[in-house]
């Protein structure tokens, strides 16, 4: 009985160096006077350790919302476009592998950030990709009253 | 007295000091990144403007007791407030509206990790400084910083995420006002 406490003790502590909590949320923000809407041209930055294709459904996302959007790797600004995109996306393993969180970044051609969108779900509440960055995109574009 | 391994593994001690371990890193849950964690204590400084600022901070998040420890935007607009006053970059800071200078801090990106024994965060912040007169654009620039706390800071991911955004934090404040610092308007 001792032995299993001091494990169970053990195995505790263990994870509780390792790890930190982890909530679910999703928050957006956007700089005040930043009109989203005459962004009309987008170019989403690849992430260099994207290997799931983040920048696609990005793409799709603004496509479907009528604006003209190309993808590539990261370039010296100014960008040739009203707005660039940017996005950090973590993943996480539980049976298979899911998108833990996704940030993205909306800035200006000078690559100032002007929006910022997180959403954040674990694996009981997991998302999809697309779901993770409709969620994402819709929440930075409802800030944008 | 005779040691062996088997006789600590087994001894009631032992158990009781397992779990009291156990328990005093579980006690609590995340902390809020502080306001003195974040003020840079050395300034690289050019020039001391004789202006006064209007500090505005945003895109901070409040932490959530079983969340990741976060930097609020009012920690984060006291550690500037704080780094100002001691490097006079400004001649004073103002909360609101009224100074010579308006600076704008909005926090873009913490990437934090969630597993690992090396926390290092990084963080982007938007600082943009305007005058108060005309609303013209002095300087804007998005600057990036981080920081990596070990388990030699602490051995509680909770505290040691926490440090990790601090020194983060304390990276990009420094950093910004070195920039404003060698400004001339």
């Amino acid at each position: 009985m001792l032995k299993k406490i001091i494990f169970i003790s053990f195995l505790v502590t263990m994870l509780s160096s390792l790890t930190g909590c982890a909530v679910n949320r999703a928050t957006a923000s956007l700089t005040p006077g930043t009109d989203l809407k005459a962004m009309k041209t987008f170019y989403v930055v690849k992430s260099p350790k994207d290997e799931k294709d983040v920048d696609q459904l990005i793409k799709d996302f603004l496509v479907k919302k009528g604006y003209s959007v190309t993808t590539g790797p990261e370039l010296a600004p100014p960008y040739q476009a009203d707005g660039v995109i940017t996005y950090i996306d973590k993943w996480f393993w539980d049976i298979t592998m899911y998108m833990l969180e996704l940030t993205i970044n909306v800035r200006q051609p000078n690559n100032f950030p002007v929006a910022t969108g997180n959403s954040f779900h674990t694996s009981l509440t997991r998302k999809s990709p697309p779901e993770m960055v409709e969620e994402v995109m819709s929440n930075i574009y409802k800030e944008d009253k | 007295m005779k040691f062996s391994m088997k006789s600590i593994f087994s001894s009631s001690l032992f158990g009781i000091a397992a779990v009291i371990l156990t328990s005093s890193m579980l006690g609590g849950c995340a902390s809020p990144s502080t306001a003195l964690g974040m003020t840079p204590t050395a300034i690289q400084t050019t020039n001391k403007h004789a202006q006064s600022v209007s500090l505005t901070v945003g895109g901070g998040k409040e932490t959530s007791a079983t969340g990741k420890s976060q930097i609020s935007d009012a920690a984060f607009a006291d550690a500037i407030s704080n780094a100002i006053t001691s490097s006079k970059v400004f001649s004073s800071v103002i909360k609101g509206s009224g100074g010579d200078t308006v600076l704008t801090v909005t926090i873009f990106n913490i990437d934090q990790p969630s597993f690992g024994f090396s926390f290092t965060v990084k963080m982007e912040a938007g600082w943009t400084l305007k005058r108060a007169d005309t609303g013209a654009v002095i300087w804007q620039e998005s600057i990036k910083s981080e920081h990596t706390a070990t388990t030699s800071d602490a051995f509680v991911a909770i505290e040691r995420l926490r440090l990790a955004n601090e020194g983060a934090a304390k990276s990009n404040i420094a950093e910004a006002l070195r920039k404003i610092s060698a400004l001339d308007f």
